[in-house]
């Protein structure tokens, strides 16, 4: 099958599916799903195929081309299996709310964007596909409409900033080079001078850096995670923002080359030393940030912003094995939030949205299967031996270490720790703790919500085990990009340093767990006991009062909350506010009185008669 | 072999983690001028709770306990014990992991007994870990990046050859920082914050009794065990002294005197451990992070700039 039959399916697939709703939405919602799905089987089908088509009737005259690599596929993998997970949890999740015919077109579409970025072989196509993407996502995002559409607003105004970046650095591509084609320019790329090197990854990375909201140009995330609908958060956490990663290795590393890239200034001053800051700096402010937030999905938001930091730092030291660290990252990082947004979407789905953490508690009696889900996320999100995050971690750290970046390093471990406090803040808040009366009579989740949630844990815990499956198609997308090739095998990494091998302490976490769980059924039997038989030295229980879940971690973010403010998030909108301004005072002219028109050409008519006396110029 | 040494290392670990707890009763009392409980009393008291009947939250409630019980096992095959270290893989990055497990086990558990005493413990003891975290990582780099490795076995052997890192230029400020978070790290006095048991009824255990009591003490009793081996072994050479045992280093005796020498050494610092347990108040939450975000983390930070210019 051939790369533009892939694409027509996503695009056409995506509008029939509107069609069909209009028809039956059980129609719509089973026709969405196989759609989907479909997508993943021709994708998967295209293991280790590596093709490059050109069409001649491209867009205004310019072939624009298609193309297939380990890299693509890696992204196109990913993104067609989240968004096919996303759609069969939003089944159940959208039943019975209005424009669902829209919500699932949107979808597909994004679905159908993203894909289409990722096989885009020239950077005319690529800017048509990331714009599908990034308006469909500004439709989704109002979908909820209140308060959603001024995040929608705030996203697509940065968006927009950044396609005009992206467009400019086209424009001069294309004005240097009088191509489009990725490869080719690849190719003409290094006989530039430096500061044009320089000039293309600055004005790029502003395009990839709010897609992938790295530090100063992450504001529009919070907002817009917190206000979209969650069963579209996994597609926006998962792979959406993390199409800002796509970016950013294309651009390094096809673009312009991985020698141009890490021989950029000097010394201290390296270019990918600086961004590598970048990326430290958006691990370790947004981790203390998601500590204060008491509604779980800005929670979340926060902490998605801060592991896009690992990814940032991983890919830019500019060695093999924390490239592959920095790739593997970003999908360990997808799978993980992308669970975590459903284990919330499903106590979301039940408790009619409530998304507050301090007014759930206890839901591990209630939902037992949403619980494990949770908590395998919370594993891979802190990266506990096992889970896949470990793994990438690992690698990012171990080259850190190595390469002789302890500071980088040192940022890396402590945004870990942070991120322990909040992710039990999260599982804490909603699974554990006592659970509130008016949800004593809440079901589990529907069978649509719990399938993937199973299936994304075991894709964790699979890659945490295993975790060469990935690897050895990372690998090879770094061996493309020039690097020299890992000693990956099955189980881990090997290498003269340091190996790493998962299955050592996957067999002593089993064996040693199953001795003491052996010891533990051998002692006495357990008493089962409610919530409310507790200890409380001799006192009573008050009944939906003995919990402590406000301000979990307060004398210390007490402590650091002053020096947390959203500095830039504070800048943005003021400078916002002085263009409205500026606006407004512009609009001023516009008195809508006949009159003052007409007033507006007489003077411009005597403005270019004095020009044509005093000049003669006409 | 190595299967001998897995179970030699989880049980000696065992068998001196309790003792540890013995003799901290029996010094503490010493120092109050009382006669104390006898040594065994520790082994006495497990026998007995094992014997008693628990109550029991839910699933996560065992699970939780099973978990953190097992991650310090674990923990103990990673260690470098003497010259055994039954596994070796990730070096100290993977130690440094799977010491979460059992805290985070811990937290878990306490965290569906929905009791506020052990969800004010959890928090306090997370706040607590992650002030002494932030040294703990800078000397932790500093030692790694001294010695350009991850492997905390070569750690031990290089220290073997040049001297003792506590005792090398370079890497003294990071040692001084690492035996100053040492009781944060051993959760005892004057950062006996998490566990207090007059404030909080001894927090993320209140709702523990019988086999659950039990396990959580084993689980204490291990948790003084690494921190304390983890110091011996970055620091102090691990079962090296001043090279006696170079001339017998590959036979039996060598390796029974290396475990020996790790030991002795292991003790000692413990004795001065309990020594400042005995004499301090507690400190309050933020007062201990302040304190762990101040001196400790400004020696461990010029620690590792040393460290970096150094090399």
């Amino acid at each position: 099958m051939s790369l533009e039959f892939l694409l027509i399916v996503a695009f056409g697939g995506a509008f029939l599916t509107y069609f069909f709703g209009k028809i039956s939405s059980k129609l719509r919602d089973t026709f969405a799903v196989i759609i989907s799905l479909a997508l993943v089987v021709i994708i998967s089908s295209w293991y280790k195929v590596y093709v490059e088509k050109t069409f001649y009737c491209g867009f205004m005259g310019f072939d624009s081309v298609l193309r297939l690599n380990s890299f693509s596929w890696f992204f196109a993998i990913a993104i067609s299996s989240l968004t096919a997970l996303s759609i069969i949890f939003s089944l159940s999740y959208m039943k019975g709310r209005e424009r669902t015919d829209f919500y699932y077109l949107m979808m597909l579409l994004i679905n159908a964007g993203m894909l289409g970025i990722v096989l885009a072989g020239d950077l005319v196509s690529f800017f048509i596909f990331w714009e599908i993407m990034s308006w469909s996502t500004f439709l989704l995002i109002s979908y909820n409409r209140g308060p959603s559409l001024a995040a929608g607003k705030k996203y697509i105004i940065m968006s927009l900033i950044g396609s005009m970046c992206m467009l400019v650095g086209v424009m001069s591509l294309y004005a240097k080079f009088d191509t489009f084609n990725i490869t080719e320019i690849s190719n003409l790329v290094s006989s530039t001078s430096n500061g044009y090197i320089l000039f293309l990854l600055i004005i790029f990375s502003i395009t990839f850096g709010i897609k992938n909201a790295v530090m100063p140009l992450h504001t529009w995330l919070p907002d817009t995670y917190a206000e979209s609908t969650t069963s579209f958060n996994c597609i926006l956490s998962g792979m959406l923002t993390r199409m800002g990663m796509y970016g950013f290795l294309l651009l390094m590393y096809v673009i312009v080359g991985a020698t141009r890239v890490l021989n950029l200034g000097e010394c201290l001053l390296k270019f990918n030393y600086i961004f590598a800051w970048i990326g430290a700096i958006t691990i370790i402010i947004p981790t203390f940030i998601a500590l204060l937030q008491k509604d779980a999905k800005k929670l979340l938001a926060w902490s998605a912003i801060g592991q896009g930091g690992y990814m940032i730092v991983g890919i830019t030291i500019g060695t093999s094995l924390g490239l592959a660290g920095g790739i593997f990252h970003t999908l360990n990082h997808a799978i993980y939030i992308v669970l975590l947004f459903m284990s919330l979407g499903a106590i979301q789905y039940r408790t009619g949205g409530e998304r507050d953490l301090n007014k759930l508690g206890g839901f591990i009696k209630k939902m037992p299967i949403v619980f494990v889900g949770a908590l395998v996320g919370i594993a891979g999100l802190i990266g506990i031996p096992l889970a896949n995050g470990f793994v990438s971690k690992w690698m990012i750290y171990k080259t850190l270490i190595l390469e002789g970046y302890p500071f980088l390093a040192f940022a890396a471990l402590i945004g870990t720790w942070g991120c322990i406090l909040y992710s039990y803040k999260f599982i804490h808040h909603i699974f554990l703790g006592q659970l509130p009366e008016k949800f004593k009579n809440i079901k589990k989740a529907p069978f649509s919500m719990a399938l993937p949630i199973i299936i994304l844990s075991l894709a964790i815990l699979v890659f945490g085990i295993l975790p060469g499956i990935v690897l050895k198609v990372v690998n090879r997308i770094g061996t493309s990009f020039g690097f020299e090739s890992l000693h990956v095998n099955i189980w881990g990494i090997a290498s003269e340093t340091g190996t790493l091998n998962t299955i050592n302490i996957f067999a002593a976490i089993l064996i040693v767990g199953i001795i003491i769980w052996l010891i533990f059924k051998a002692a006495h039997k357990e008493l089962k006991v409610d919530q409310y038989d507790n200890y409380a030295a001799g006192s009573a229980i008050p009944p939906n009062k003995y919990n402590y879940t406000v301000d979990y971690y307060n004398p210390f973010t007490k402590m650091i909350s002053p020096y947390l403010k959203d500095i830039f998030e504070i800048f943005y909108l003021k400078i916002a506010n002085k263009v409205q301004k500026l606006c407004n005072s512009t609009r001023k002219i516009y008195t809508g009185y006949v009159g003052s028109y007409i007033m507006y050409i007489v003077l411009f008519l005597a403005i270019l008669i004095l020009v044509q006396l005093k000049w003669g110029v006409f | 072999m190595q299967i001998s040494e897995i179970i030699l290392s989880s049980l000696l670990a065992l068998i001196i983690g309790i003792f540890f707890l013995g003799l901290a009763r029996k010094i503490m009392a010493r120092i109050h001028w009382r006669y104390g409980p006898p040594i065994t009393q520790p082994v006495i008291d497990i026998i007995r709770m094992f014997s008693q009947k628990g109550i029991s939250h839910g699933s996560i409630f065992n699970f939780g306990l099973i978990f953190s019980l097992t991650g310090s096992f674990v923990v103990i095959l990673f260690l470098p014990f003497g010259k055994m270290c039954p596994l070796s893989s990730g070096g100290l990055l993977v130690i440094l992991y799977l010491m979460l497990l059992a805290p985070l086990g811990i937290a878990l558990s306490s965290g569906e007994a929905a009791n506020p005493n052990s969800s004010i413990g959890v928090s306090r003891k997370f706040l607590l870990a992650l002030g002494y975290e932030v040294p703990l990582l800078l000397i932790l780099l500093a030692v790694m990046t001294h010695y350009h490795t991850i492997s905390l076995i070569e750690i031990v052997r290089i220290q073997a050859n040049t001297g003792w890192s506590f005792g090398s230029l370079p890497l003294v400020l990071s040692g001084i920082a690492y035996f100053l978070i040492l009781p944060a790290i051993l959760g005892i006095r004057p950062f006996e914050i998490s566990g207090a048991a007059q404030e909080i009824s001894s927090g993320p255990k209140v709702e523990f009794g019988g086999k659950f009591l039990a396990f959580s003490t084993i689980q204490h009793a291990l948790h003084e065990f690494i921190g304390i081996s983890l110091f011996v072994n970055l620091f102090l050479g691990g079962w090296d002294l001043f090279g006696i045992l170079e001339p017998i280093s590959n036979t039996v005796w060598g390796i029974i005197l290396g475990i020996i020498i790790f030991l002795i050494k292991m003790v000692i610092i413990f004795v001065i451990e309990i020594f400042i347990n005995a004499v301090f108040p507690r400190f309050r939450i933020e007062q201990a992070m302040k304190y762990l975000w101040k001196w400790p983390t400004l020696l461990s930070f010029i620690g590792l700039l040393i460290v970096v210019l150094f090399n």
